[in-house]
């Protein structure tokens, strides 16, 4: 215990004399560790992102898509291009099946939303009453549209909290308002409230209008769906009624040209291009830490060299080979963790400036990874120079001026 | 205590070339002696303090300490008998600049493989107030005269209690009237304390301050 007081004692006492040579050394793990940690802590915000925008979907929830979007957990681009239109026919299929509670066909326009005041360009979403249960929509001025607006084709508008605000300036001004979509005049009948984010991992519903189904086919005379978004009946799992409904589709289609989609399967396939992308986060940070590695060695190398009469001395007055190994270690170790440090400290002011705009953050793995990668570069590069300084012979070592 | 038979030192120079440092020394020192070892520099008595100092190995011979045969150790083993048995005083008093008086004292300390008889913190302080430098133990070898420097490198010499001081050119860097003191200081420490000491220098009259003179001249002892 003694012995490590005075090996890292001495060790800091040089780096104090030393500072802008220590700062230097560090400066390679520095970024080293600032990149990988600043990296992950973005990835990891991202990733928290979605899986809460998938979270409020809920369990029960499933998609049927036309063509093979999904095969083996990744997304097959390819086949979702070339694929069938669903259309009534299979809604009304799907709404006998005794394990589906809710059901709405789903398509949707991009369109130049007009107020009187204002245009915006917008998505208006047709779906079924159904849609806003399913997704886990709150209202927050008015009502969502019901069965009857459905039935009776109602031009009924909900939008969402971020259009109604650039239409008419505040939410409670846009009630009974009319907008226009390519022309035909909808009226607002309720705003929901915010689903939160948008730009990055899912649409952005704050800016979405939703009209009834029946009414959008004004803008899809075909009555083609895009999809279906289903809740189904709890008692009976995920595997039971995906069977039951692709039953119900083979009847029409042979089985490549639908997909049955769980909210999980988007998210693992999600995470698994997550998992594409820490390898390249470790690839890059590997590559910044050898060569901070690198800088350590070069300098240790240089560092016994220095000190060629100080190991003399000390093999002189009784230090062993092992003590000198050890001692010229420690050193590099220390070296490499304080460059640890300052990398650590910088990524978490980063991360807290990041943090306005995106959701980032730090946990306390990659922490304890970015100390543990940076002790252990120091250790293996510091073996090589304390190798050499430990060998040299106390004789030459002494002699040297 | 100190025992050489015929004992050689031969460098291999470049271009295979060989160079006879030592030819055939025969030398003994015994317990509580103060030896002076003299000659002209390139005389060899630098590697033959070397060899004293079981910081360097024969190329033939035995060397013998306490009667025990030391030349084929190993060097941890030889590690062990430099830190327990030798106390080294050098000419540039070599104390390590970035530990302070206190640490550089207790230095040889932390490398001991025995266990200590006493606390060594408390013996160098009473150390370092016996021999004048009370107050100091906090300052770096940087802030302190050279004269001062030197008695902390024979304090150093002096902490894990050895049987001998092995001093080169102990005086070489210091102006003569500190030269006197510190010569005094390890006159005082042979005939009070009754380690022996062996001394290696140049200048006639520090080597006056052995009680047996050893001179060496190319690789062989002349007169002891």
């Amino acid at each position: 215990m003694n012995y490590i007081f005075f090996v890292v004692k001495a060790a800091l006492e040089d780096f104090r004399r030393n500072k802008t040579r220590t700062f230097l050394t560090s400066l390679g793990i520095l970024i080293g560790v600032f990149a990988v940690v600043m990296l992950t802590a973005l990835q990891l915000g991202l990733k928290k992102y979605i899986n809460d925008q998938f979270a409020a979907l809920g369990k029960s929830t499933l998609f049927v898509v036309p063509g093979k979007i999904l095969s083996g957990g990744s997304f097959n681009a390819t086949s979702a291009l070339a694929s069938i239109k669903f259309d009534n026919r299979d809604l009304l299929s799907l709404k006998r099946l005794k394990e589906i509670k809710e059901i709405s066909p789903i398509f949707s326009k991009q369109t130049t939303a007009k107020s009187e005041k204002k245009s915006e360009d917008s998505t208006i979403l047709f779906a079924s009453e159904a849609f806003f249960d399913i997704n886990g929509f709150k209202i927050q001025k008015g009502r969502f549209f019901d069965k009857t607006d459905i039935d009776k084709k109602a031009k009924v508008v909900v939008l969402g909290p971020k259009i109604a605000e650039k239409l008419f300036g505040t939410i409670e001004a846009a009630i009974d308002q009319k907008v226009a979509a390519n022309s035909v005049n909808f009226t607002v009948i309720g705003i929901t409230e915010s689903k939160g984010g948008g730009g990055f991992g899912g649409p952005d519903y704050d800016s979405y209008m939703f009209a009834p189904y029946t009414a959008g086919f004004i803008f899809n005379p075909a009555k083609n769906y895009s999809r279906f978004t289903i809740k189904f009946d709890e008692s009976y799992s995920v595997f039971q009624v995906k069977e039951a409904i692709k039953k119900e589709l083979l009847k029409r289609y042979d089985e490549d040209s639908f997909s049955i989609i769980e909210p999980g399967d988007i998210l693992s396939a999600v995470n698994s291009i997550f998992g594409v992308l820490n390898i390249v986060l470790v690839a890059i940070a590997s590559i910044s830490l050898l060569v901070g590695g690198i800088g350590i060695m070069n300098i240790m190398f240089v560092t016994v060299s220095d000190k060629t009469k100080e190991i003399g001395v000390r093999r002189a007055i009784g230090a062993r080979k092992k003590d000198i190994l050890v001692q010229f270690i420690i050193e590099s170790t220390i070296l490499s963790i304080f460059g640890g440090f300052l990398g650590l400290f910088l990524s978490f002011i980063g991360t807290l400036i990041v943090q306005k705009f995106f959701p980032a953050y730090i946990d306390t793995s990659s922490v304890i990874l970015a100390l543990g990668v940076s002790s252990a570069i120091g250790i293996i590069f510091g073996v090589l120079p304390a190798k050499k300084a430990a060998d040299l012979e106390p004789v030459e070592a002494i002699r040297y001026e | 205590m100190i025992k050489f038979r015929n004992v050689w030192k031969i460098y291999k120079l470049d271009g295979g070339i060989e160079y006879q440092a030592l030819k055939g020394v025969n030398l003994e020192i015994k317990e509580g002696e103060f030896v002076s070892i003299t000659g002209p520099s390139g005389s060899g008595k630098s590697t033959l303090m070397h060899l004293i100092g079981l910081l360097d190995k024969p190329t033939k011979g035995e060397i013998f300490i306490n009667g025990k045969k030391v030349t084929y150790l190993k060097d941890d083993q030889l590690s062990t008998l430099r830190n327990e048995f030798v106390g080294f005083v050098f000419q540039q008093f070599n104390l390590i600049p970035k530990l302070n008086v206190l640490e550089n004292i207790l230095l040889p300390t932390i490398y001991a493989r025995k266990k200590l008889k006493y606390d060594p913190k408390k013996k160098a302080l009473d150390l370092l107030k016996k021999f004048g430098l009370g107050g100091k133990e906090r300052s770096y070898p940087n802030k302190i005269s050279g004269g001062q420097q030197q008695r902390v490198a024979i304090l150093r010499a002096l902490i894990m209690e050895p049987k001998l001081i092995l001093a080169d050119e102990p005086t070489g860097n210091l102006d003569s009237k500190t030269g006197v003191e510190i010569m005094n200081l390890l006159k005082a420490l042979n005939e009070k304390e009754g380690i022996t000491v062996v001394l290696v220098t140049h200048e006639a009259d520090i080597a006056a301050y052995g009680k047996r003179m050893i001179r060496i001249k190319d690789g062989k002892i002349t007169k002891s």
